[in-house]
């Protein structure tokens, strides 16, 4: 997408790097993570926060890391966004071990309104790997619950860490411009219409959005994907 | 049956729960909901309705010959976002925010901004404009208030707009009805558009075909 409105932001959010000192907090963040690379996992869904959370750890810490990334299955996660996603962490990430998990039942779907499986899926998966620490692109910024969960939470079976936790969402849009990192096309899209600081990569048409009002939003802007997951053409801008 | 042109003129911003808005599910809606009156409330879950009541609109193939709408004027999507949380006198108590009347939700509308909506159809004017009249209000979210109607005028036209006009297709169209078709998707295309027997490869609204 090459037109005046993303010029505009992207020269704003040039702006806010030198001004919202976040090639400080870059640098703390890859000091802070450093620690949990041993023995942990850097979890990415593919998502604005986690591409940068796995930017700054490959270039400032090490490339030799293990990324861990959940596919939702098709009907949660419409294929053109999937294999970008992993285009993208391919890209970012070339030398790191990738171990790509799927939830079987997203490949039904029954899974948009079913999602009590999903996090028995998830956890297990989780659990069977077994590393002690997972390293996740959660913010303090994103909710009030998020904020109270600190930036090291000890779990029954692992560690989540969240190194960027303190970044505001200027940080981390600033960032993406300044490093090129690649983020899905469909935020682009979608933020044109919610606003930069509201735009979130989440599951497409899962009724376990609609109190965030999410599946209303897709069936406009991604109705394509509303009875085919694998319409390759939505994606175009 | 005659070729028919309907326009909605608005007083308030249409909200969508998808692109466009089908007119023969319009009017198959209020075909329903006369035809069942205090029961069209309290339908089953699973399958709501098992029948489609007859709609005055003319059929080709076993599509309806009623476009999508058309908004007038173009602007662009904008959203509505409201935020609902407890700020009540809670009651004593453990309390549900998750479900009932404390549920917290956010509300995340996607509106056009409005002023007419049209129509094109193949049906009988008299029974077409009857119906019309019983509508107040187009799109989601009318009980917040979008898509209030000021008026509505139902007149006869000389051509048949409701499948093609200018070889663009105006609705969607099964593509196995089609001798070409520009791009295509997967759509419902027939009444109940929430069906998935409803949905079947289609030409998308707007770009161009050509009918078998």
């Amino acid at each position: 997408m090459s037109d005046d409105w993303l010029g505009r932001w992207r020269e704003y959010f040039l702006a806010w790097y030198d001004e919202g000192r976040v090639e400080e907090k870059a640098l703390e963040v890859a000091d802070f993570a450093s620690r949990f690379l041993d023995e942990g996992q850097v979890s990415v869904s593919g998502g604005k926060d986690s591409m940068v959370m796995l930017h700054i750890i490959v270039t400032r810490c090490r490339s030799d890391i293990v990324v861990f990334h959940w596919d939702h299955g098709p009907w949660l996660m419409p294929r053109a966004v999937e294999n970008e996603i992993r285009c993208n962490i391919a890209t970012v990430a070339s030398k790191a071990k990738v171990i790509v998990e799927t939830y079987n039942y997203g490949s039904r779907p029954e899974a948009r309104v079913v999602w009590r499986p999903w996090y028995k899926a998830f956890f297990s998966t989780l659990k069977r790997l077994g590393y002690k620490y997972h390293l996740l692109g959660i913010r303090a910024e994103e909710s009030s619950r998020r904020r109270a969960r600190g930036r090291v939470v000890g779990r029954r079976h692992w560690v989540e860490i969240h190194p960027i936790y303190n970044f505001t969402w200027r940080d981390v849009w600033a960032y993406i411009f300044k490093h090129n990192t690649p983020v899905p096309n469909i935020y682009y899209k979608y933020a044109r219409l919610l606003g930069w600081n509201r735009v979130r990569l989440t599951t497409f048409f899962d009724l376990e959005m609609q109190r965030y009002g999410q599946p209303q939003v897709d069936s406009v802007l991604s109705w394509r994907w509303k009875h085919n997951p694998l319409d390759r053409t939505n994606s175009a801008l | 049956m005659e070729p028919l042109e309907v326009t909605f003129y608005l007083s308030t911003p249409v909200a969508l729960g998808f692109p466009w808005i089908y007119f023969d599910s319009l009017i198959a809606h209020i075909r329903l909901k006369e035809e069942l009156g205090e029961r069209y409330y309290s339908l089953p879950t699973k399958i709501p309705v098992d029948s489609v009541p007859a709609i005055p609109i003319k059929h080709w193939k076993d599509v309806p010959i009623a476009s999508v709408s058309i908004f007038e004027p173009q602007a662009g999507l904008h959203t509505f976002s409201y935020f609902k949380r407890g700020d009540f006198p809670f009651p004593k108590g453990k309390i549900s925010r998750a479900s009932g009347f404390f549920k917290d939700f956010y509300l995340k509308t996607v509106y056009v901004p409005a002023v007419k909506v049209k129509f094109y159809a193949t049906g009988e004017l008299k029974e077409v404009e009857r119906l019309v009249k019983l509508v107040p209000a187009l799109g989601k979210e009318r009980n917040i208030g979008f898509g209030f109607i000021r008026k509505v005028e139902v007149r006869e036209v000389e051509h048949e707009w409701g499948l093609v006009k200018d070889s663009m297709a105006m609705r969607p169209i099964p593509v196995k009805y089609l001798k070409a078709y520009e791009d295509a998707t997967y759509m419902a295309y027939k009444p109940p558009y929430w069906s998935k027997h409803s949905v079947d490869l289609c030409v998308v609204p707007f770009t161009r075909v050509e009918l078998a």
